[in-house]
């Protein structure tokens, strides 16, 4: 990765936190066993570190208990877990107009099964006004799922508002996490949400294919799991058990994943959440504004630092964004992503379909020299 | 004289786990063991511990809410003269 430069942290976070890779690798090497199925000290060994690892996420998103910490591969998988064992004939749903496809695409397949939605009206920066939310509700609104920051332009939603109004019409709350976590607070109790959805492998410094979600106790009470099979637990019936995390978890855990997430944890908890998101933002300041330098850019959605993540999509004007964004890994070796970032429907709410923009997320390992380094690449692709 | 032990019984093994870490910080014995096939028809781990232990236990339980099904006496069933009659 010499004369790298890495701007793609949306997608997933590099590098990883310290210790990740070793952990995984230890466990590869000194004993991969299977928890909730080996009978043997060394498979209780590593299930004393899931359930450390679940504490971890409990502390993180302010759970009122750590039973609640569901593992799955992802959001994707989370999300399908809520809309498709929750969801049933004649439920309605809100979104907003920011959302990902592991909204959308899960919601459309629903709507096969009676389920309808409708998109909260979003302004073309991304905002969300949550009063808008509460006039959109009707009688059948079962459910709010939202993102709490959108992974295109970086805007974060209200979600504290937007939780109360929930609250307040007694409809369960689904927040997506994917680009907050690790470097926002979100606080499961304070924000009324039902249904969090994380991934492990953003924000949070660990590897790909683990994530999660945690669950209110209401919401469980009336959630069927998904995925139904071996737990471990109950093996005398051929029912699903009932009792958490269990109720959601079947079949074998990707453990070395979770051993992982449990090492990047630890290292967030060591720096602390503000000093990061700190770091990111000034970054992300930084970046705002020598792009503004160039008329031939135009910046999706906030234009400003405040009310956002670290998360910046650009338009280049002048030109095709795809070749932009080739020309940059090629000549500068600038790593981004450019399209649509399996979210159409929030380029329409931006003006940015169907062109799509070269989205720039920062993490704290990047630096002022690589924006320095990023910009003079626009300038000289640009001709300025 | 059959030699009696003694079980903490869970519904699944997240409770068992949560049990076992408490009862380490407050230095109490216990070893986390396959669930007896005489106490349960259900797979999953239990926490073999001494009797003296028992009222200790029981209030960690009670503090930390955890979930178990009993504590149960069950007889030491390992029986090398089983079955043979010679």
């Amino acid at each position: 990765m010499e004369n790298k430069i890495y701007f793609d942290n949306g997608s997933t976070s590099w590098p990883k936190a310290p210790r990740v890779a070793g952990a995984m690798s230890d466990l590869l090497t000194n004993g991969a066993f299977n928890i909730n199925r080996g009978n043997y000290e060394g498979a209780y060994e590593v299930e004393g570190i899931v359930l450390d690892t679940r504490e971890q996420l409990a502390r993180l998103f302010h759970a009122a208990d750590s039973r609640c910490v569901i593992f799955t591969p992802g959001i994707t998988y989370s999300l399908n877990y809520f809309i498709k064992g929750f969801l049933q004939f004649g439920d309605h749903v809100l979104v907003s107009g920011l959302e990902h496809n592991a909204v959308m695409r899960p919601l459309r397949q629903m709507e096969a099964c009676g389920v309808t939605y409708d998109v909260v009206r979003t302004q073309k920066d991304g905002t969300v006004y949550p009063e808008d939310v509460e006039k959109a509700i009707r009688k059948n609104t079962k459910a709010v799922i939202m993102l709490h920051a959108s992974n295109v332009c970086g805007t974060v939603l209200p979600i504290r508002e937007i939780g109360e109004i929930c609250r307040g019409h007694h409809i369960f709350f689904v927040v997506d996490t994917a680009q907050s976590a690790g470097t926002i607070e979100v606080n499961m109790q304070d924000d009324g949400i039902d249904f969090l959805a994380f991934t492990g492998h953003k924000g949070l410094l660990g590897p790909q294919g683990i994530g999660g979600f945690l669950i209110s106790e209401e919401l469980n009470s009336q959630m069927k799991p998904y995925i139904a099979g071996g737990t471990g637990s109950q093996s005398d019936s051929l029912d699903m058990p009932l009792d958490l995390p269990d109720k959601y978890e079947s079949g074998t855990m990707n453990l070395p994943g979770i051993i992982g997430l449990h090492a990047a944890l630890s290292y967030i908890e060591e720096i602390g959440l503000a000093k990061i998101h700190a770091k990111k933002m000034e970054l992300t300041r930084y970046f705002l504004e020598r792009v503004k330098e160039f008329p031939g850019i135009r910046i999706a959605g906030k234009t400003e630092v405040g009310d956002r993540v670290a998360v910046v999509s650009l338009d280049f004007v002048n030109a095709d964004n795809a070749m932009m964004a080739f020309e940059l890994e090629q000549e500068y070796g600038i790593m981004t992503r450019v399209g649509l970032h399996c979210a159409p429907l929030a380029h329409q709410t931006l003006g940015t379909y169907p062109q799509g923009t070269v989205r720039f997320a920062f993490s704290a390992a990047n630096t002022m020299e690589e924006i320095d380094r990023c910009v003079e690449g626009f300038r000289e692709l640009l001709s300025v | 004289m059959p030699k009696i032990q003694h079980y903490v019984l869970f519904p699944n093994h997240d409770n068992g786990m949560r049990l076992y870490k408490e009862l380490k910080k407050l230095g109490v014995r216990a070893t986390i063991a396959p669930t007896p096939r005489a106490a349960s028809k259900c797979c999953g781990i239990s926490l073999l511990i001494e009797e003296k232990d028992i009222d200790t236990i029981q209030a960690c339980i009670d503090e930390h809410g955890i979930e178990i099904l009993k504590i149960a006496a069950i007889e030491r069933d390992i029986n090398p003269k089983r079955d043979r009659y010679c």
